[in-house]
């Protein structure tokens, strides 16, 4: 168990830059997911982590030792792959014990604990199988035993959960939280699932274009997203963002204004453009609006298409004239999606006026995407939290 | 012949057996492929027949000839379609080793096999994992320069390796500046290994390189930080999973310096099996100034024969899918 930190690493191959000046700094035992859509430089980082590629710039850190140049198998750290990576030539006991057999442990020593690892992932009985006899859920079973045998300082998974299926990656996620519960390891997990960086980890680093744009604990990053980036890539389905520009007493978007002060956040000036944010489930339509403490005026709308989930009904509304609904580029600012209560009685095609949470608005500088202010609350001149907008870049 | 109209009942076995073959096409193929067996069954096994039949026959009856008899068949006098053995004399099998050390000889062929390969799939491994795995500027064309060995002649490299392995001096082109100078290697294994392993290591390069590429990439990534090096990566997961590969790469080259001739002739200089001379060297060695043992030689080239058979049989089924498909499960 160690804590782990990246210092400026960056990763540059030939035209592309994969990983920009990351700095990472991992508490021992802490479970961290990296996010970020494809090719945001994740899975890069987590080569450089475990040594499989050199980065061009920067240091990497496991527990006090500089391991920047240590080959994989010096830096006392395991790996789960996304593919798996089951040797097919050998069976399940010689793939768990295969790095303890490397490193010339006793016969004994290694029995011992490749039982306790089949013991902790439910594999017994299974030591003498080979991989193509087994199922999805037990091969990578198999390597997330293969993993804990050796008892590493730091975990890797690289999206360890892909290839499963749906009902499979649920239960694999709760015995991986079980796992790290027991073993109290650090842990380092790549995933492009939400829920799975929302529910497993301790802090979710939110990566894009090769740079960190967040690392907070998932509440964080999803009520304070610090740019648009991280508030448009954390929540499903995403937030909805408006057009705004702040004027004298209030914020204008193309079809409703906001009552606002702009003198109560800094940096904030009328005249500014800014991207209104706001989350579906924070969008109430009016007869509901008396359970939100600070609502917007209402707000016009009619509604278009609903898509019940059953727990809840996605509705999108059509703001102003609603003639633009279809084209993409104006659906920004003429489209609000309100997530509702599933026993509405609300229809498509229907006239509906919506109050927004104002705890719960987010405001964006148009320019750099920094969260200017999450919350724009100036009736009781609490709740205006300022900003979180110290980027990283 | 046969019309359309009565397809039913059509006239002569082979109009019937026509119209069988469009019923179920897979009469045709297999017809086809018996066919084909038969051929390529008699073209590779009649030679060592006849071999056989020569072996068994005493040498002094082999140049009278009349290997096919005359038989009488329904009343007509006709020949024999195969050769038999004019007498019985399988006491050659035992003369082959009198007349000459001949299990020297083989000894020497088998050993120069086995070391050349060894040396071939060491190095080939390496060249292998570097051009299947690896991306590096040049790589084609290094590839390339390799394979351009194996499409020189062998017979250019001779006269220069003679000179070179007598332990003379090597000068630079056209000038007298002396580049090296080779201890004596003629009469010794290192002069037909080294050759031997320079001209059938293109190959095996090539086979090995397609095969490694095809390991996934993941399965080197988690030996490596299981605890391997790049190296040993290579011997303990590549390589094993690659094994019709390098069987294949194995054999090949196993079977090329068994049978070799030319090379070791010429550095062996004279066909002593002191003088490491090969299998072939020994079996030439039945023909002396005036007299030539057809017979010992038939019986030497069968013995011969022997240790290769077994080994095809015993890697025969990785041989086989090595050949045919580089195709590997993840």
């Amino acid at each position: 168990m160690a804590r782990l930190k990246l210092e400026h690493v960056t990763k540059r191959y030939e035209d592309v830059t994969a990983v920009d000046d990351m700095n990472l700094d991992i508490e021992d035992g802490e479970f961290v997911c990296l996010v970020g859509p494809s090719g945001c430089g994740k899975s890069t980082t987590m080569e450089t982590i475990a040594g499989l590629t050199i980065p061009t710039e920067g240091k990497v850190f496991i527990g006090d030792r500089d391991v920047t140049n240590l080959p994989p198998k010096d830096r006392g750290i395991a790996m789960v792959f996304q593919n798996i990576a089951l040797f097919p030539h050998m069976d399940v006991y010689d793939n768990i014990s295969f790095g303890l057999r490397l490193r010339d442990y006793p016969k004994e020593e290694i029995d011992r604990r490749v039982e306790r690892a089949a013991d902790i992932v439910q594999l017994e009985g299974m030591l003498e199988r080979m991989p193509d006899e087994m199922s999805g859920g037990q091969r990578q079973r198999v390597a997330i035993a293969r993993a804990i045998v050796r008892e590493p300082d730091v975990f890797l998974m690289d999206e360890p959960l892909a290839n499963l299926d749906a009902k499979l990656r649920v239960h694999m996620r709760t015995e991986l939280q079980r796992l790290h519960k027991e073993l109290d390891t650090t842990i380092i997990y790549v995933t492009h699932d939400q829920a799975e960086a929302m529910t497993m980890s301790d802090r979710i680093a939110v990566l894009d274009t090769g740079e960190l744009q967040q690392i907070d604990p998932p509440l964080v990053c999803y009520n304070e997203p610090t740019n648009l980036f991280v508030a448009g890539f954390i929540g499903s389905p995403s937030m909805n963002f408006l057009n705004g520009s702040v004027g004298a007493d209030a914020i204008e978007t193309p079809n409703f204004s906001i009552e606002f002060d702009p003198a109560r956040v800094d940096g904030l000036a009328p005249g500014d453009d800014v991207t209104v944010g706001v989350r579906p489930e924070d969008v109430y339509p009016v007869p509901e609006a008396d359970d939100v403490a600070h609502p917007t005026a209402a707000i016009q709308a009619r509604s278009d298409v609903l898509e019940p989930m059953g727990d809840e009904i996605f509705a999108y509304l059509l703001l102003g004239d609603g003639e633009t609904s279809m084209s993409q580029e104006a659906a920004t600012d003429d489209q609000l999606l309100m997530s509702i209560e599933p026993d509405s009685d609300l229809q498509e095609e229907e006239d509906i006026s919506v109050v927004l949470d104002r705890r719960k608005i987010h405001l964006f500088d148009d320019a750099t995407g920094d969260a200017i202010a999450h919350g724009i609350v100036d009736v009781t001149g609490e709740g205006s939290t300022g900003t979180r907008a110290e980027s990283d870049d | 012949m046969a019309t359309i109209d009565d397809a039913d009942e059509p006239d002569g076995p082979l109009n019937r057996w026509v119209q069988r073959a469009i019923e179920d096409p897979e009469r045709v193929y297999r017809a086809l492929f018996y066919t084909a067996m038969v051929f390529f069954m008699v073209t590779t096994l009649f030679p060592f027949y006849w071999l056989l039949v020569l072996a068994v026959t005493p040498n002094s009856e082999i140049i009278g000839g009349g290997f096919i008899p005359e038989i009488e068949l329904f009343g007509a006098t006709v020949p024999f379609p195969l050769p038999v053995p004019q007498g019985f004399n399988p006491g050659a099998f035992v003369d082959v080793f009198r007349e000459i050390p001949f299990h020297l000889y083989m000894l020497n062929s088998f050993a120069l096999a086995v070391t050349t390969t060894i040396i071939v799939l060491v190095v080939a491994s390496l060249a292998g994992y570097v051009f299947g795995r690896l991306e590096f500027p040049g790589r084609a064309v290094l590839m390339l320069a390799i394979l351009a060995v194996s499409y020189f002649p062998p017979a250019a490299f001779v006269v220069p390796l003679y000179d070179v392995f007598a332990g003379n001096a090597v000068n630079i082109p056209f000038t007298d500046v002396a580049l090296f100078q080779s201890i004596e290697l003629l009469n010794t294994p290192g002069s037909m290994v080294l050759p031997f392993s320079a001209l059938f290591m293109p190959l095996s390069i090539f086979i090995l390189t397609t095969f490694y590429g095809q390991i996934p990439d993941g399965l080197e990534d988690a030996a490596r930080v299981e605890g391997t090096t790049r190296l040993g990566a290579l011997f303990r997961v590549i390589m094993p999973l690659s094994a019709p590969g390098v069987a294949t790469a194995a054999v090949l080259t196993f079977i090329s310096v068994y049978n070799e001739y030319f090379f070791s002739s010429i550095m062996a200089t004279s066909p002593q099996a002191g003088n490491w001379s090969p299998l072939v060297g020994g079996i030439l060695s039945y023909q002396t100034q005036y007299t030539t043992s057809f017979n010992l030689m038939a019986a030497a080239s069968v013995v011969g024969v022997l240790p290769m058979l077994i080994l095809v049989v015993v890697a025969q089924e990785r041989i086989v899918s090595g050949l045919t498909s580089g195709a590997l499960k993840e």
